[in-house]
């Protein structure tokens, strides 16, 4: 069950084979890889004013990049308004049941881990998305240790939490 | 054009959303191997575009007849530092970039913090790219570590 609405997930293969239609549809219809964490890049280069984030690369990418990012949060707007309603949640499953920190102490939980997701997909230049999936797909050697690296680092300290700490 | 990537990036995030993709339980779940749901995505999701990757890159075009471009990202130490760091901070969060955006959508306000938090990391990196660049072996500024 799924902590939105407590809907019943699509089957793994079928989202799967969503997911890789989505991928291809994007690069045969628009010329783009696949790739999320690069738009943070782009959002953030909007008032950062620093060489990196002004790069071509990004600059040039925005026409691109927000909207696909845009279309994220709308994809989730609507799954929950067809799914039951939207409305706002605190939930979080496995981690209330486990913890109780508050609204504020969640807040600051996600707030340090996303300073570590941001830093850490630009550095490794790609996340799920860019390196999982695309770039598996397309066999690139940066891809494979990255995926490896970040689903590694997930599973011991997913394991921290839930088995040392918890 | 724009149109075309709102739409892909609604579709993007709706299947993100129904599938557990974007699902605190489901991404704890895969990383403690409880739940094969997410192995089962990711491993379809390759299984589907590796050879559509393939075909298209035989055929060299675009639906609109632009030649294909697939440009390969590059390797560098990165690759393993910045990795580690980002799987570290999916476990803490739940979320990788795009279930970010998707929860968000969903009203899941907690998403908030990690967002802002992706923010300011994205931008500490930016900020400091130029000095971290020498010791941790990245790639020229004007190339970057990767776009995707």
């Amino acid at each position: 069950m799924l902590i939105l609405h407590h809907l019943t997930p699509l089957h793994w293969a079928l989202a799967g084979a969503l997911v890789g239609v989505i991928t291809l549809l994007l690069l045969w219809l628009t010329n783009q890889r696949l790739g999320i964490s690069t738009g943070f890049e782009n959002v953030c280069s909007l008032v950062v004013n620093t060489p990196y984030l002004r790069r071509d690369e990004i600059t040039k990418s925005h026409g691109f990049r927000l909207p696909f990012l845009g279309g994220l949060v709308l994809g989730g707007v609507i799954s929950a308004l067809a799914g039951g309603g939207w409305a706002p949640i605190w939930d979080l499953g496995r981690f209330d049941a486990t913890f109780n920190v508050g609204h504020a102490g969640k807040l600051l939980w996600m707030f340090a881990g996303g300073v570590l997701i941001g830093a850490g997909t630009r550095m490794a230049g790609g996340c799920t998305s860019g390196h999982g999936i695309f770039g598996l797909s397309n066999l690139e050697g940066a891809s494979l240790v990255s995926t490896l690296s970040f689903l590694g680092a997930g599973i011991v300290v997913a394991n921290l939490v839930y088995r040392v700490v918890a | 054009m724009v149109l075309l990537y709102l739409l892909l990036g609604t579709a993007f995030g709706f299947v993100l959303s129904r599938s557990g993709a974007a699902d605190y339980d489901y991404v704890q779940g895969m990383f403690l191997f409880q739940k094969f749901q997410l192995y089962g995505i990711i491993g379809t999701a390759v299984a589907v575009t590796a050879p559509g990757l393939w075909l298209l890159k035989r055929w060299g075009r675009t639906a609109f007849g632009e030649p294909l471009a697939v440009k390969p990202k590059p390797r560098h130490p990165g690759n393993v530092l910045g990795g580690v760091l980002f799987g570290a901070g999916w476990a803490i969060t739940g979320m990788c970039p795009g279930p970010i955006l998707v929860n968000i959508g969903e009203g899941k306000l907690y998403a908030l913090g990690a967002l802002a938090g992706v923010l300011c990391g994205t931008t500490l990196f930016g900020v400091l790219y130029e000095r971290l660049q020498r010791p941790l072996g990245l790639p020229a500024l004007r190339l970057g570590t990767g776009d995707g």
